[in-house]
């Protein structure tokens, strides 16, 4: 079992924390997974495009960059035209479908939700993120929830608001 | 069996914690990108772990307090890439001459000079052993993965102790930056390397910090001993660390300087090979195109080729061996990696069978693909 997962949107949307906690949760919460995480790393600042390459794989990763995603999810729009032409029939495209509008005739299966609303309405844009990584987990059923949950607490350790507001988020996720 | 912990780590905090775990407890440095991680990691470690940590004013001065601080006993490291290790050359000139046991990490980015700061490279292959003026030999590790950030920090401080010379740990931004699952485990005591100390009773008329007789360091004593007076000099010295620049000791010195790390290659060669068995076309690496060539050996597989693949994991002293092995072995070599071919002409260097030596690089800032190493062969391939 080998799954590569792009997460991208603009820089502050978190999706560099999200790839963290997949990769703690594969990590430790998972049996024998091993993850890489490679993210963006440059001048990028809030606002425009960044990305994380998470591979999640039973056996050894060589390469750590993804060119062809087996799950996507698109935060913003730049970063849905930036990927569309590498999705594959079989890849999976989470989006934000307020924030972002799928390309006409577009590879892969395509899967909206309202991220961004739905934290609003959990008092907490910031983590739409998470309420992103919850779909993600009950639809592909690759991370257990319970390990998300305890992912979350391990990556904002000492931050008790951040981890219940992400935790909420996550669970919302799931619910959807 | 030490205490393992399983954890998702990036590589720059890897080699903190491995540094630690071999026992260094002193730092100096000047963060830079994309190192910088492992100077934040260092500040936040080593004090709670009894360790100093000195922000210095530059790279120059980083490596003389480096120096500084191995005399006087400590396991020391500092962390830059390319400018900075530039700054450094001198120094670490002054730490082989003195033979002072310490690692320089270098997470190699791209250049010359501040190049592109945040880009991954591997052009200091050549500078990690000739950076520095004069005849000498060095060793140098190639991590290519997050856990090698952890192992080989390891390894590193125990060749540097056991060989009095500073290690060059070759890292680079991919590996660097990189986040991986890792198996984090305490080494037994055992396992870690502490330089010799000279025998109980020793007295100053008799106190050695040079010998030049053989191919292995003599023992030392830290800078402030109380009975022993350590005496050196960046100077060609004796063995008792007095300048003497006689033709016959200048000679010697050069000799020992090279033969204590080149009669020791079997001890300090370490090489990893992926699918060799049968293997007539190979695949030779370093670092992070390491991970690209270890999938090309995958992609080629399935088209019915017969690739493997051999990773240098010391990258000095050179592995002639491993190396001639594989050109004997293959029709076709691929050397991979970030630069215009620096490995490559230590390998053609080697080859005196024949084999076709193809170069597989990448120099605009970009991890090589492992396409791209598939189509380099391809595109030279007899």
């Amino acid at each position: 079992m080998k799954k590569e997962i792009v997460l991208s949107g603009v820089g502050g949307q978190g999706v560099v924390s999200v790839g963290e906690v997949m990769g703690l949760a594969a990590s430790l919460y998972e049996e024998g997974l091993n993850a890489t995480m490679s993210a963006s790393y440059g001048s990028e600042a809030r606002g425009t495009f960044t990305k994380t390459d998470v591979i999640i794989s039973d056996g050894a990763i060589g390469y750590p960059n993804i060119e062809s995603p087996d799950i996507i999810l698109c935060l913003a729009q730049v970063a849905y035209d930036r990927y569309v032409d590498a999705f594959r029939d079989d890849t999976l495209v989470f989006y934000d479908n307020e924030e972002v509008t799928p390309r006409e005739g577009a590879k892969g299966e395509h899967i909206g939700f309202p991220y961004r609303s739905e934290a609003i309405k959990l008092g907490s844009i910031q983590s739409a993120n998470f309420v992103a990584l919850g779909t993600m987990s009950k639809k592909t059923g690759l991370l257990k929830p319970e390990g998300c949950m305890k992912a979350i607490a391990d990556r904002f350790a000492g931050k008790k608001k951040v981890i219940e507001s992400n935790q909420k988020a996550l669970q919302r996720g799931l619910e959807l | 069996m030490g205490k393992t912990v399983k954890k998702f780590m990036e590589g720059n905090d890897a080699m903190v914690a491995g540094a630690i775990a071999a026992g260094a407890r002193f730092f100096a440095g000047y963060p830079i990108s994309p190192s910088s991680e492992v100077a934040k990691g260092a500040a936040k470690e080593l004090p709670r772990h009894g360790g100093i940590y000195i922000q210095m004013e530059d790279e120059l001065s980083s490596m003389a307090a480096l120096c500084g601080a191995s005399l006087a006993g400590k396991k020391a490291f500092t962390a830059t890439s390319g400018p900075g290790f530039s700054l450094m050359q001198e120094n670490l000139g002054l730490a082989v001459m003195s033979e002072l046991p310490c690692v320089v990490y270098d997470v190699q980015r791209s250049g010359p000079s501040t190049g592109a700061a945040t880009k991954p490279a591997q052009g200091d292959l050549m500078q990690a052993k000739y950076g520095t003026h004069g005849d000498h030999s060095i060793i140098a590790l190639a991590p290519s993965s997050v856990q090698d950030c952890y192992d080989l920090s390891i390894t590193a401080f125990n060749l540097a102790e056991k060989y009095r010379t500073p290690v060059i740990f070759l890292a680079d931004e991919v590996i660097g930056h990189l986040r991986a699952t890792v198996s984090i485990r305490e080494p037994e005591p055992g396992e870690i390397i502490n330089r010799k100390a000279p025998a109980p009773g020793t007295t100053q008329k008799d106190f050695r910090p040079y010998d030049y007789s053989g191919n292995m360091p003599a023992p030392m004593v830290g800078v402030g001993d109380r009975n022993l007076l350590m005496r050196t000099t960046g100077s060609t010295h004796d063995e008792k660390g007095e300048f003497r620049p006689t033709p016959e000791n200048i000679d010697r010195v050069t000799h020992y300087l090279m033969s204590k790390i080149e009669d020791h290659v079997d001890d300090i060669t370490i090489t990893r090979e992926y699918k060799m068995e049968d293997a007539d076309t190979v695949l030779i690496s370093f670092g992070c195109s390491v991970r690209s060539s270890m999938s090309a050996v995958d992609l080629l597989r399935k088209e019915g080729v017969k690739a493997g693949m051999l990773e240098l994991v010391t990258v000095w002293p050179m592995p002639e061996k491993q190396i001639r092995k594989a050109l004997q072995q293959a029709k076709n070599v691929v050397v991979v990696e970030l630069n215009m071919g620096q490995l490559a002409g230590e390998v053609r260097k080697y080859n005196d069978y024949g084999c076709n030596v193809i170069q597989a690089n990448r120099t605009d800032g970009v991890l090589i693909t492992p396409k791209q190493v598939v189509d380099a062969l391809k595109g030279g391939m007899k």
